[in-house]
């Protein structure tokens, strides 16, 4: 068996797992879909633009990032739980065990933000199916970046799991705060400082939200500036988180512990 | 080239030395049991073996390949049961062990069949659908001894195997090491259990606080306890104070006490070859013994004898 196969071997174990925490799931699409359905839909009757068009594009994004960030609460229990000791043993590099979390976080966030979108869609129809599949490989990269982040609070928080869920809440407060997921750039031109503008600009998650709302459901044609600017905030997430959650193996080979 | 080859291997928790200066060495084909207390330094020894720990200093290798830089090369020859069963808590005993066969590399076709045939015998079969959170400790390491079952390494590692199972479980779990290393595996097992320890091993290295104090067969650790056998005799006669004597200057002897007039407690050195001479010596003082029993010293007399403490005291 190559390592390649190893690889997706383990990814697929950690991928089956993101699935098997019911409660998990059940929180997260109750949160998710109560968002994008009832508070769309209210709004739409209340406010005289389409808010729910507006809106949906960013529950999906937001469903990418708590499906990657979850990741980071798999790794902490692999962690707790002795399993990375485990995976240590196995005929697989420390490279591959950390390239099997990313991928399986990222696969595991695409395929629950994808369930997401299918419900946004059903009720807002795509302008144009092709420019959605095409996005699909642009947000794995940008799920691979949100896991990687996860990897590294992961490590960061060693064996205290609640030390992951606060930097988890902290990051959200930060990333979704400084974006255009929730409100359009106009409003934030508004109320912050041009600098704060700038870095909302080049957020990952505003970049993805605002493909969502221009190429799927406005239907412009795709242009390739975004996907290179969605590229390339996200690879240095997925760069670092690798990184951190390599350097915690090796810190766990080390001392015995994190 | 043996299997496992350590040099002056040490590792060090912050200022608590886990293993001092170890050398260390496994023949093929052979079951070798570590055998130490608490904290002795056994888990440490194996961790760093597969390569989930690295060491502080010192050189290790399995089959060949650098614990350090080869890693990866290592893990592809052994496999380690770990002392606490580890596993994911939402996963079954099968997938579990469907998902340890397919990364060891064990081939498709025997894999289901194999791991049928395991968790049968280790009487995991009714349990194989249960989470893995809700199975008993002694289910739970029942199934970590599976996996390494199941996989067939060249190099298997147990620690502790039969820990928290009950009697006849381990019973099983012994057998199926002993079978492991007829078809051709070398086996190391870590324990604090001396009737495992006894069972098992062709060989065993004392380990006592990160030093390896022993290393020798059963039998020759315990020949090697000076008076560690005890001969008790039994006369016809009440007078056997010349016996007494004569058995006292014997080759082998350590000390010799009456326990009544006609009743000797002899404290020798290898009683296979003491009792031989001892009958010589009372055929030609022509004394009559009426019974011989010998005891040999137990593997707790052992550890005793070598580390200077009892094996269930905690290494400090």
């Amino acid at each position: 068996m190559t390592e390649i196969r190893r690889i997706l071997q383990l990814a697929r174990t950690d991928f089956s797992y993101f699935f098997r925490t019911k409660w998990l799931m059940a929180v997260l699409l109750s949160l998710n879909l109560s968002d994008m359905l009832v508070i769309g839909l209210v709004y739409k009757g209340l406010m005289t633009v389409n808010y729910f068009a507006f809106f949906a594009p960013a529950v999906v994004v937001m469903g990418l990032f708590m499906g990657s960030m979850d990741t980071g609460r798999r790794i902490w229990l692999a962690f707790r739980e002795g399993v990375i000791q485990y995976y240590l043993s196995l005929p697989i590099s420390n490279l591959g065990v950390v390239a099997a979390y990313l991928i399986a976080g990222s696969l595991a966030a695409m395929v629950y933000s994808s369930s997401l979108l299918i419900v946004a869609l059903l009720v807002l129809p795509a302008q144009a199916v092709l420019n959605t599949l095409i996005l699909l490989p642009f947000f794995f990269i940008l799920a691979i970046g949100l896991a990687g982040i996860a990897a590294a609070l992961a490590a960061l928080a060693s064996t205290h799991g609640e030390f992951f869920f606060a930097y988890q809440q902290l990051l959200q407060v930060l990333l979704l705060t400084l974006s255009t997921v929730y409100y359009p750039q106009s409003v934030m031109q508004q109320y912050l400082p041009s600098a704060l503008v700038t870095v909302a600009s080049a957020n990952p998650l505003s970049i993805a939200a605002e493909a969502l709302r221009d190429f799927v459901f406005t239907g412009i044609p795709i242009q390739p500036f975004v996907v290179v600017q969605l590229i390339v905030s996200s690879v240095p997430f997925a760069l670092l988180g690798a990184f951190a959650y390599y350097k915690a193996l090796q810190k766990l080979q080390i001392k015995g512990k994190l | 080239m043996h299997p496992i080859e350590t040099e002056k291997l040490t590792k060090l928790y912050g200022k608590t030395k886990a293993l001092r200066e170890l050398d260390f060495t496994l023949d093929e084909g052979e079951i070798m049991v570590l055998l130490g207390p608490n904290g002795s330094g056994k888990t440490t020894l194996l961790l760093i073996l597969s390569t989930v720990l690295k060491p502080t200093s010192g050189k290790a290798s399995v089959m060949g390949f650098d614990v350090v830089n080869q890693s990866t090369k290592v893990r592809q020859v052994l496999g380690i049961s770990f002392q606490d069963a580890r596993g994911f808590w939402r996963h079954k005993p099968i997938e579990i062990l469907q998902f340890h066969a397919t990364i060891c590399g064990v081939p498709r076709d025997k894999r289901e069949t194999l791991i049928e045939e395991i968790l049968k015998d280790l009487e995991l079969w009714d349990a194989r659908g249960k989470l893995f959170m809700h199975l008993s400790g002694g289910q739970a390491k029942r199934l970590e001894v599976a996996k390494i079952l199941v996989q067939r390494p060249k190099l298997a590692i147990f620690d502790e195997p039969s820990s928290q199972v009950d009697l006849r479980g381990k019973r099983i779990i012994w057998d199926h090491i002993r079978k492991l290393r007829e078809d051709g595996s070398t086996i190391l097992v870590a324990t604090n259990e001396v009737r495992e320890a006894e069972y098992l091993a062709d060989r065993i290295t004392i380990l006592d606080k990160g030093v390896k104090v022993a290393c020798n067969t059963l039998q020759s650790l315990k020949d090697s306890i000076a008076g560690g056998d005890i001969v008790e005799l039994e006369f016809e006669a009440k007078d056997s104070k010349d016996v007494a004597e004569a058995l006292g200057n014997l080759e082998g002897t350590f000390r010799v006490t009456k326990e009544e007039e006609n009743h000797l407690r002899a404290y020798v050195s290898m009683a296979e070859e003491w009792v031989p001479k001892m009958t010589n010596i009372c055929y030609q003082k022509g004394v009559k013994v009426v019974s011989v029993r010998v005891t040999e010293p137990s593997l707790d007399d052992v550890f005793l004898h070598f580390t200077g403490r009892a094996l269930g005291a905690t290494a400090t």
